[in-house]
């Protein structure tokens, strides 16, 4: 650039100058506005939308699918529809170091590259046609960065569109630019078709996208939370072996543990001894030698850290009396005369607590599943005799009333539930109504089977 | 006895000056657009003060991190709210600083005088995103800590030296408590540092040569 056209440049901006306004108080003032607004919008945000609870970080879950921050989701999105693409596919470093850093590279070096002296939009048409679909493409990447890009049934179309969208239109467009050059008019047509059928291919994917299922990670937050979430984990995996209060010494009914003197893990001896580190490592890794499987993901186990913690904060708080428990809620509403139990309020936790320890998939249970409210009515060796609206009789009533079903030989097949040790009476009652009442799922439901008894 | 100490403080620092050569500027006519700086700046200040209270409660340490985010979340009076503002402030830093760079694209206000402004710019960019990599992993969640796993592993894709960027990245070949002890440095330390030191030779380069106007037709 030479002295003459800086003479000009500085010369236009004099007489803008001259045109314009102070900075203090004109600019400064809409510059004022624009910051409390943004802190009022901080403020709603961070009073309604919050910060959604996460678990702790668990490094042995490799279920878990790793994401970036969102504003990385574009490269992540690029990243993987790039390894699609044939032969160049396989060399990683293409994508993830080269071309970023060359668009970076060319992003800082801007002023060096573009160095027409011109301002005005309609003298920089390719510059900004580049920059536009490149902008773009970035918005599409984002918003399209939860489309996997092989669908389940193993179809690629998803990843396809999203390939044509998110490389290949670009690709094109840059190619034209430079043929056209010259041409502005042809640039902005290229410019503008490129976008459009960029959006309408990603509109596409996203409409086409399986809906995502939201992935339910209770989360507790607060300490009773915690300790009722620990104790729900306690009675499905641990119960079985140590009792539901932990109090048992001797295990009865565990295969290949039968008779096995263990002890109370609600004892002194165990709580004060285990400290809080140890007893994670402990239920983490179990007692291999003794008969204890090991529980952690790390060491294939079911439970993550956060849930391990959950254990613990239940065992500390309800057992060891050097800790004050917090009121803890009921595990079910209690219900007043003529009130009808829902499965969603009343049933599920209780089924939970006292049930899904042994009828979950892999246990011995004659194949009766509880862990949702369909597998409760239709699974099961007896499925049509287990539960029958309004029938004292169903199998599952009896046996939680301590009576052991027999087929016509008299032999015993089912035996009384839960095995070790009666539910309490308010428990019982819960089933009884529910199951007399024809099963109700929701609360909505309950409520108008319910039945207010006049005075 | 308010004027004289006025006058004193006058005489020694000039409250004239000051004025003049910050506040009374003559400035092209400006939009909307043209306060996206000033709201980046804002934005860092924002983060900066909300960031200081929340390491008074916050542990650098695998054991802890958790359940010090959780504490300040439950435990400490409107810690909710000051988390969410440097959660939510950390978002928009980002997409504020981005839209600013657009617009300064758009209106090629890069060029002569202002190429410098610009490549002090595209620092306070990188450094911006560097707070926010840094930042996200603090909370010691899972999404911190397999996005964490994720990004540092890109790096490690680079021909040659990749395995040396990841390995100082985490400090280790896996991510450990070294990897939070240097995240958290870097996080309220040295970038923050180099954000403000960049910031101010942004502002003054941007005092210097003025904001520039909107092009027209003759430009
Ligand atoms: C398959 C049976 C089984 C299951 C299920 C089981 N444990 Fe154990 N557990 C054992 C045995 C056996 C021991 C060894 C007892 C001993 O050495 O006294 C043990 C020991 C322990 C101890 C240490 C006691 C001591 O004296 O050191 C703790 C604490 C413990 N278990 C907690 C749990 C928790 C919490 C769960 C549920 C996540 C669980 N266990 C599930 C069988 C089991
Ligand atoms: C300690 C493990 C255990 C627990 C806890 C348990 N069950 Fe069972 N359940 C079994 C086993 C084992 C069977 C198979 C029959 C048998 O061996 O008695 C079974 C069978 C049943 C059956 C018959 C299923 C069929 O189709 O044959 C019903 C109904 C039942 N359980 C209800 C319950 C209910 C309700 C609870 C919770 C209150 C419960 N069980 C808790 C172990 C358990
Ligand atoms: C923390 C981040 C940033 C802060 C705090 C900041 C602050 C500011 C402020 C206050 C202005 C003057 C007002 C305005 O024009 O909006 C400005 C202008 C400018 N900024 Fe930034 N900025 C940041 C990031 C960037 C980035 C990422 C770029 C580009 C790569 C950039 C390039 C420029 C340029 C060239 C100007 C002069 C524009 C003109 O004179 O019209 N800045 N910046």
């Amino acid at each position: 650039m030479n002295d003459e056209t800086k003479k000009q440049i500085n010369e236009r901006y004099e007489k803008q100058l001259n045109k314009g306004e102070r900075f203090w108080p004109d600019t400064i003032f809409r510059d004022l506005i624009m910051s409390v607004g943004i802190f009022v919008l901080l403020i709603l945000l961070a009073t309604f939308i919050g910060i959604p609870a996460e678990p702790k970080a668990d490094p042995s879950d490799t279920s878990y699918i790793p994401r970036p921050e969102w504003y990385f989701l574009f490269l992540f999105k690029f990243l993987a529809l790039y390894g699609q693409l044939p032969l160049i596919g396989k060399i990683e470093w293409l994508a993830t170091v080269l071309i970023p850093t060359l668009a970076l590279g060319l992003l800082t070096l801007l002023p060096f590259i573009e160095r027409s002296p011109h301002r005005h939009y309609s003298k920089r048409v390719l510059p900004i046609s580049i920059m536009t679909v490149m902008v773009v493409g970035i918005i599409l990447l984002t918003m399209t960065s939860e489309v996997p890009t092989v669908a389940e049934d193993g179809s690629t179309l998803l990843g396809t569109l999203q390939t044509i969208s998110g490389i290949v239109i670009p690709v094109v467009a840059y190619i034209l630019f430079f043929v056209f050059k010259n041409n502005t008019r042809l640039m902005l047509w290229t410019t503008g078709l490129a976008a459009t059928a960029m959006i309408i291919l990603s509109g596409t994917v996203l409409a086409l996208a399986p809906e995502k299922e939201a992935e339910e990670t209770v989360v507790a937050t607060t300490l009773t939370d915690q300790i009722t979430a620990g104790q729900d984990l306690y009675s499905i995996h641990c119960t079985e072996c140590h009792g539901d209060d932990g109090s048992i010494a001797i295990i009865e009914g565990v295969e290949g543990l039968e008779g096995e003197k263990i002890t109370p893990i609600n004892s002194r001896d165990v709580l004060y001894t285990i400290t809080d580190a140890s007893m994670i490592e402990l239920i983490a890794y179990g007692r291999p030698n003794a008969g204890m499987p090991p529980f952690g993901k790390t060491y294939g186990g079911e439970l993550s850290k956060s849930e391990i913690d959950y254990i613990v904060a239940f065992m500390r708080y309800l057992w060891d009396d050097r800790f004050e428990a917090p009121v803890i809620k009921p595990l079910f509403p209690p219900l007043a005369d003529g009130e009808v139990p829902s499965y969603d309020v009343h049933i599920q936790p209780i089924v939970k607590r006292y049930c899904i320890s042994c009828h979950r998939p892999g246990k011995d249970n004659n194949n009766y599943l509880m862990t949702t409210y369909e597998e409760i009515l239709t699974t099961g060796d007896h499925a049509e005799f287990n539960i029958i609206a309004g029938d004292e009789n169903s199998y599952l009533l009896q046996t939680i009333q301590e009576k052991i079903i027999l087929d016509e030989n008299g032999e015993e097949i089912i035996g009384v539930m839960p095995p070790t040790k009666a539910l309490k009476p308010d428990v019982v009652d819960v089933f009884l109504r529910w199951i007399m009442n024809g099963m109700p799922q929701t609360a909505a439901d309950a409520a108008t089977l319910s039945t207010t008894p006049s005075p | 006895m308010w004027k004289n100490i006025y006058l004193w403080l006058d005489e020694r620092i000039g409250f004239n000056d000051l004025y003049k050569n910050l506040l009374d500027r003559p400035e092209p006519k400006t939009n909307w657009w043209n306060t996206l700086g000033s709201a980046s700046l804002f934005l860092f200040i924002l983060q900066g003060l909300t960031g200081i209270f929340l390491t008074v409660y916050y542990t650098p340490s695998p054991d802890h991190a958790y359940d010090s985010i959780t504490y300040i979340m439950e435990g400490v009076a409107f810690g909710w709210l000051i988390r969410g503002i440097h959660h939510w402030g950390a978002t928009l830093m980002v997409l504020v600083v981005f839209i600013h760079m657009l617009r300064v694209f758009y209106t090629a206000s890069f060029k002569y005088p202002r190429e410098l402004t610009w490549l002090i710019g595209i620092g306070l960019f990188l450094t911006t995103l560097g707070m926010g990599f840094t930042g996200y992993l603090l909370p010691w969640n899972q999404k911190a800590y397999w996005a964490t796993t994720v990004g540092t592993q890109i790096a490690g894709t680079v021909p040659f030296v990749g395995e040396f960027i990841l390995k100082a990245l985490r400090g280790g070949p896996e991510l450990s408590a070294l990897t939070l002890q240097r995240f958290f440095a870097a996080h309220i330390w040295i970038i923050p540092a180099v954000l403000a030191a960049l910031i101010g030779i942004h502002l003054y380069l941007i005092i210097k040569h003025g904001e520039s106007h909107s092009p027209t037709k003759e430009d």
